[in-house]
C-alpha cells in the first residue's frame, strides 16, 4: 500500500473567505470601476477610474494568492497593507468629494481590517512545513480473481506507464464477499495553481483523477468482457469529456474497427 | 434503412438513417421482423426523460433474424430467430453474473451520467436516451445487437413472433410483478391496471399457482380482452361500488 500523503494546509475558512472577497471586489473594480467610484464618493472620471481598476488588479492578485497558496500568509498580510492604501486613497476622495460616501466606504474597509489582521497574524505564528498536494485514489472492482487483473494490468503498457509517469503506485486486493479484485490507484494532485487550477483542468477533462475514472472503467470492460462497450452515440467507449458531444443515437455512416 | 427517430417534444418520423455495422467483435446485426411500443416510449416522446437527441432511433422491444455476426459470436448463425431483450448486458460482471442484467455494469457508456442525473446508473438500454448508454433502437428495419452472445434468447421450436416477442420486455416485467408476490398456491391477487403489463401480470399469476386473479381497470375493451386471454375475474370499478349503502 502507498504511503499516503496528508494535506497539510492552513488555509482555514477566514482565509478561503478573504480570497473570495478579493476575488469579488476586484472583479468589481475592474470591470464596472464608473459605478465603484460613485460608491465611494468619487467622481469615476479620469484618475479615479484608473486608479479604482488599478486597486481591482490589486484586489484580484491577492484574491488568487491566497487561494491558491497553502499558506497564503504573505498575501493576507498584503490584504492588510492594501486596507491601508485604501484608507489613505478614501481620505483623498472624502477631502475632494462626497465625503459622507467615502466616510462609509472607510467603515467598510476598516470592517474588513479586523478579520485581515487577524488571520494574517493567526497564520504568521504557524511554522510546520505545509504541503499543497492531495492524496487522490481511484479504484475499480473486477468480477475477476486476482492473477488474472495482476496479467490483464501487466499487458496494458500505455495504462501502466501513465501511472508510473504520475508517480503513482498500484494495489491489487480481494473485494469483499468474492466480489472479484480491487484495482486501485493512489497518488498525490498537486496541480500548479492549486484548488482553481485543480477545478480549471477538470472541466476540460484533462486531470489525472478524470483520466484514470475512465482508464480504469475501459479496462474493467476488457477484462471481464474482453471489449470496450461502444454505443451509437458514443462510438469512442466511455469517456467523461465525450459525455456532453454525443452524436444522436443512429447507426455511423462510417466505421473505424 | 428506414427507422423512427425522435425529433423533438411530441415529434417522431420515420426517416433514412444509415444501415447498422459491426463494431464490436461481439455484436451482431438483427433484421427485425417484430417490434412493440411500451408504455414508457411515450416517456421519451412527451419529452419526460432528459438526454434525448434529435435523430435518436426509438425502440427497445423487437426482434428478427440475424443476419450478420461477429468474429467473437459463436453460439449464434446467420438466420437464427431471436428475441433481444431490451437491457443489453455484458454477461460477465458480478451484477450480469447475479442475473441482475438491467444494472450490468459495463454495457452503458454514459452510466456516470446517469448516475449524476438520476442517482443511479443502469445497464445499456436500446433506443432509451443517452442516459442509457445512447444505443440506437429497434423501431427500424436493422439494430446493432451488442454483447450479443448474451442477451438474445434464440427462438427455435417455430413460435410465431406474436407469441414470442414479448419476451424482450413487458411478459418479463408483468412477471416481475407476479414472483415478487411470492406466491405459494391458492392465493387471491388484485391487479390494478389491465393494460398489456397488468394482464401479462395477471397470467403470470395463474401460472405461479394463485387461486383467483381478479384484474380491475375502467376499460371495457382491455377487460374483455383479459378475459379471453387469461381468463382472470374482471372489475370495471367504474361500474361496481366497494361500498355497501345501509
Amino acid at each position: 500500500m502507498a504511503t499516503q500523503t496528508i494535506r497539510t494546509r492552513d488555509k482555514d475558512s477566514l482565509a478561503r473567505f478573504l480570497g473570495w472577497f478579493s476575488l469579488g471586489l476586484g472583479s468589481a473594480q475592474i470591470l464596472a470601476p464608473r459605478t465603484m467610484c460613485r460608491l465611494v464618493g468619487a467622481s469615476g472620471e479620469g484618475l479615479s477610474k484608473h486608479l479604482m481598476r488599478a486597486m481591482g488588479v490589486r484586489e484580484t492578485t491577492q484574491g488568487i494568492g491566497i487561494l491558491t497558496r497553502a499558506r497564503p500568509t504573505i498575501w493576507v498580510w498584503s490584504r492588510v497593507g492594501g486596507d491601508a492604501l485604501d484608507l489613505a486613497l478614501l481620505g483623498a476622495v472624502a477631502a475632494r468629494g462626497n465625503a459622507k460616501r467615502a466616510a462609509f466606504a472607510m467603515a467598510n474597509v476598516i470592517a474588513v481590517s479586523a478579520p485581515d489582521v487577524y488571520e494574517a497574524r493567526h497564520l504568521s505564528r504557524k511554522d510546520e512545513p505545509t504541503r499543497d498536494a492531495m492524496p487522490v485514489r481511484k479504484a475499480v472492482t473486477i468480477n475477476r480473481p486476482r492473477e488474472d487483473v495482476e496479467q490483464a494490468w501487466m499487458g496494458a503498457q500505455e495504462l501502466r506507464e501513465k501511472v508510473v509517469d504520475a508517480g503513482a503506485s498500484v494495489s491489487f486486493s480481494p473485494a469483499p464477499g468474492g466480489r472479484g479484485t480491487e484495482l486501485a490507484v493512489d497518488f498525490t494532485q498537486d496541480p500548479p495553481a492549486g484548488d482553481l487550477g485543480g477545478a480549471v483542468k477538470k472541466l476540460t477533462g484533462n486531470d489525472l483523477p478524470t483520466q484514470l475514472a475512465d482508464d480504469l472503467r475501459r479496462f474493467k470492460q476488457l477484462v471481464e468482457t474482453g471489449e470496450i462497450a461502444r454505443s451509437d452515440a458514443t462510438p469512442g467507449g466511455d469517456l467523461l469529456a465525450e459525455h456532453l458531444k454525443q452524436r444522436p443515437a443512429q447507426p455511423l455512416e462510417e466505421v473505424s474497427r | 434503412m428506414r427507422a423512427l427517430c425522435w425529433e423533438g417534444r411530441n415529434t417522431v418520423k420515420v426517416e433514412n438513417v444509415p444501415d447498422p455495422k459491426i463494431l464490436n467483435g461481439r455484436d451482431a446485426i438483427v433484421r427485425i421482423t417484430s417490434t412493440a411500443i411500451c408504455g414508457s416510449d411515450l416517456h421519451l416522446v412527451d419529452g419526460y426523460v432528459p438526454t434525448m437527441r434529435k435523430g435518436d432511433v426509438l425502440g427497445h422491444e423487437f426482434m428478427g433474424e440475424v443476419v450478420e455476426i461477429g468474429a467473437g459470436v459463436s453460439n449464434l448463425q446467420l438466420g437464427d430467430r431471436v428475441v433481444v431483450p431490451f437491457p443489453i448486458a455484458c454477461g460477465a460482471c458480478l451484477a450480469c453474473e447475479r442475473d441482475q442484467y438491467s444494472v450490468c455494469e459495463n454495457t452503458n457508456p454514459n452510466a456516470r451520467l446517469a448516475e449524476k442525473i438520476w442517482g443511479f446508473p443502469t445497464a445499456g438500454v436500446f433506443g432509451y436516451s443517452h442516459l442509457t448508454g445512447g444505443y440506437a433502437g429497434g423501431q427500424a428495419e436493422y439494430a446493432r445487437v451488442p454483447f450479443a452472445d448474451f442477451g438474445p434468447i434464440k427462438i427455435e421450436n417455430g413460435f410465431t413472433d406474436e407469441r414470442v416477442l414479448f419476451l424482450s420486455d413487458i411478459f418479463p416485467t408483468g412477471y416481475m410483478g407476479a414472483e415478487m408476490c411470492d406466491l405459494q398456491g391458492g392465493e387471491v391477487v388484485a391487479i390494478w391496471g389491465a393494460g398489456p403489463v397488468g394482464q401479462f401480470a395477471a397470467a403470470s399469476a395463474r401460472m405461479l399457482g394463485a387461486e383467483r386473479v381478479i384484474l380491475i381497470d375502467r376499460f371495457d375493451y382491455r377487460l374483455r380482452v383479459a378475459e379471453e386471454h387469461t381468463g382472470v375475474e374482471t372489475l370495471n370499478y367504474e361500474e361496481v361500488t366497494a361500498f355497501r349503502r345501509r
